[in-house]
């Protein structure tokens, strides 16, 4: 066997400051405080605020005047193979955001005037040949800079103000086990966290807390068998090969001193075990903390409570999605996590089951989720062959995909994306290929197919996050798949798949104004204001492992839709 | 050839494992893997798959196999260098041998029964 390659390029900074006509402040002043109070003119980090309500308190764009909405500059990041996915962030003035390769720019979030720009060297060899790559859906803010992850398996910090490398930390070993790191980091309390790709790549999916000052790593969580309890719970070893990771971000609880975060699924995705999973199959066991809400200590990464919410996953409906929705209801803090079967749990802060309701049509992994315990009801359990009749739902994609939706305190109703699709597959029995690099273990082969008797679609749901009551729904006829914005001005922003971005009425569910963007889209939307002028900021730009299939299986605009293309477009009133 | 990856694949892992992440366990090394262990069939289900939907029957992430109008040296070079953007390149993950062997299992596929 080779000896590992030390190839990996160090980075080289291509940052530069460029002249700011506008007088902007910078970053410096981002701190755990601040972002816990989620400022309205400011987007500080990846769910809007540590509550994850992806919510703007601004309200001068608003239900009577969206009409006059239009673009106000646009921004080309270049080289966005596969699209953009990022989440902007916005902090006393400046925009930041990420594109493919994590280019990372710096913009005057009035103007669109680039202040720096940083395009890290890659190991692009290693970046060849990954297949979740080489999207970049984020930074993270504190402390004077701006964190980013890359695909080899990097965390870097650069400063605010310049753009200039602070620290660059390598925490996965990418050229052997293939993943990097593609979510947006979390900062909170001096702690920069960041989750490893994994799930149907055999590994042990590693969260990491890193110094924010310093750039040391301070704690890695494992969470395939990262305690003695969990180790039990994979048979044959199977943890040497588990899977894991939690690739997006998730939030911070300052009350406990705790971060949230969803995990991803075991590897293979399919297990040929049937019903004594607990046995018998590729994984025997409930496979923890893979498909699981974990809570760790900031400080420590030290687990402190978790709820898995499929035991032994065997369809790939994991935990992975990072909204953690805080909320208070009749005295109680509760939680409110998506799960990407298209069920939604709700937990106390402790992470206890509280509620579980559907958000898609079409489930049928089990027959139920038991909304007290939390307790799966009516599993299908596959054995090696056929799976057809009935096809397995959801699709592969989930009954909800990795972006966000978006709760509005004054309407209290919860606005979240549903996918209606399913899969037929068969699975096959396979053995992890793990030299001379990691490579996939799925356990089947599959086709997408539509719901048993209706067809597939897609739909904006405005709920209670609660109780799941629904007051009103919007339908799309392909599953749109970027993040949902809410707003004080009672709107609701859905950038959809065919590049239609559409404000709501987040009462009625009224479509008020439209406006298209060119391409589809598949990544974050903000709000934020400047010298008290709102804006509405999101990446437009298709490609990566979901928007993928929609050419071969929608036809239409998707055929010709470039999947190595994109922009950051920003909106105000004209 | 058609090989048998199980009997390979415990001692692939080990391999990995030498050179897998600080906190995972370590394993003695052993030899990568060889052409008399490969099961393309499994590498649908194991990998390729992901793109190529129904084991590379039908068009979904990745176009349809089954089928396919390019040529060997084509879909050769495609899965040795990928495309940017678009398919993984394996030249690195699979001999030219073993190459050859999934180009003879793309040649091979049928419509499911």
């Amino acid at each position: 066997m080779k000896k590992l390659s030390k190839c990996i390029a160090l980075p080289v900074a291509v940052a530069f400051a460029a002249t700011l006509a506008a007088s902007s402040t910078f970053a410096q002043s981002v701190d755990t405080a601040r972002i816990e109070a989620g400022g309205q003119n400011d987007w500080l980090t990846y769910h809007g605020s540590y509550k994850s309500h992806h919510y703007s308190p601004l309200a001068q764009i608003n239900a009577s005047n969206v009409s006059n909405l239009g673009v106000a500059w646009i921004h080309i990041p270049g080289r966005s193979t596969r699209g953009l996915q990022s989440m902007p962030l916005v902090a006393d003035g400046v925009l930041y955001y990420t594109g493919s390769y994590s280019r990372t720019f710096a913009l005057n979030g009035a103007t669109g005037e680039v202040i720096w720009s940083y395009f890290p060297e890659l190991d692009e060899a290693l970046i060849a040949r990954q297949t979740h790559s080489p999207y970049n859906r984020g930074v993270a803010l504190g402390e004077g800079k701006v964190y980013v992850g890359t695909m080899d398996g990097r965390l870097i910090a650069l400063d605010a103000k310049t753009g200039k490398v602070a620290w660059d930390t390598k925490l996965v070993d990418s050229q052997k086990l293939t993943v990097g790191f593609t979510g947006a980091p979390l900062y909170a309390k001096g702690t920069v966290v960041i989750g490893s790709q994994g799930g149907e790549w055999p590994g042990r999916g590693p969260i990491f807390g890193v110094d924010a000052a310093t750039g040391k790593k301070k704690w890695e969580f494992l969470t395939v068998a990262g305690t003695d309890e969990a180790m039990k719970t994979w048979g044959n070893d199977s943890w040497r090969t588990g899977g894991g990771g939690g690739w997006m971000p998730g939030t911070y609880d300052s009350e406990t001193n705790t971060i949230l975060w969803g995990t991803a699924n075991p590897a293979p995705l399919y297990d040929w075990s049937g019903n004594d999973f607990k046995t018998q199959g590729a994984r025997p066991g409930d496979n923890l903390y893979t498909t699981s809400v974990i809570a760790l200590d900031v400080d420590t990464g030290k687990l402190k409570s978790y709820h898995q919410e499929l035991p032994h996953d065997a369809w790939d409906f994991d935990s992975a999605v990072g909204e953690f929705v805080m909320l208070e209801r009749d005295g109680q803090k509760l939680v409110v996590h998506p799960n990407k079967s298209g069920f939604i749990f709700v937990y106390d802060r402790n992470l206890a089951v509280k509620n579980v309701w559907r958000l898609v049509e079409n489930i049928n992994f089990v027959k139920n989720i038991d909304p007290k315990t939390g307790d799966l009801i009516g599993r299908r359990d596959f054995t090696a062959g056929k799976v057809e009749s009935p096809p397995l739902c959801p699709y592969i994609g989930g009954g909800v995909s990795w972006n966000a939706g978006s709760y509005n305190p004054k309407t209290g109703l919860y606005y979240k994306i549903g996918q209606e699709w399913c899969m037929t597959l068969e699975v096959q029995k396979t053995t992890p290929v793990t030299a001379p690099q990691v490579q996939l273990n799925i356990g089947a082969d599959f086709k997408i197919a539509p719901p048993p008797g209706g067809e597939i679609y897609g739909h904006l749901d405005a709920r209670d996050p609660v109780t799941g009551a629904k007051k009103w729904e919007v339908r799309f006829p392909e599953p749109p798949l970027g993040s949902v914005l809410s707003t004080a001005g009672n709107l609701v922003f859905v950038p959809d798949s065919r590049g239609v971005v559409h404000a709501y009425d987040a009462e009625t569910g009224t479509e008020l104004w439209n406006h298209a963007d060119g391409t589809g889209h598949q990544g974050g939307i903000i709000s934020y204001a400047i010298n008290g002028k709102q804006y509405i900021a999101l990446t437009a730009g298709f490609g990566g492992m979901l928007s993928d299939d929609y050419a071969a299986t929608f036809g239409g605009v998707y055929k010709s839709m470039p999947r190595d293309d994109g922009a950051l477009i920003v909106y105000s009133l004209k | 050839m058609n090989l048998n990856v199980k009997a390979l694949l415990p001692a692939v892992m080990a391999a990995w494992l030498t050179c897998a992440m600080s906190a995972a366990a370590q394993q003695p090394a052993a030899k990568a893997a060889d052409n008399d262990a490969f099961d393309v069939e499994q590498l649908f289900a194991t990998t390729c798959g992901f793109c190529h939907s129904d084991g590379g029957r039908a068009a979904g992430r990745g176009p349809q196999l089954m089928d396919s109008a390019r040529d060997d040296d084509f879909l050769r070079n495609r899965i040795k260098n990928g495309k940017n953007g678009a398919m993984p390149a394996f030249g690195t993950a699979f001999s030219d041998a073993q190459i050859d062997e999934i180009v003879k299992h793309i040649r091979s596929l049928k419509p499911r029964s």
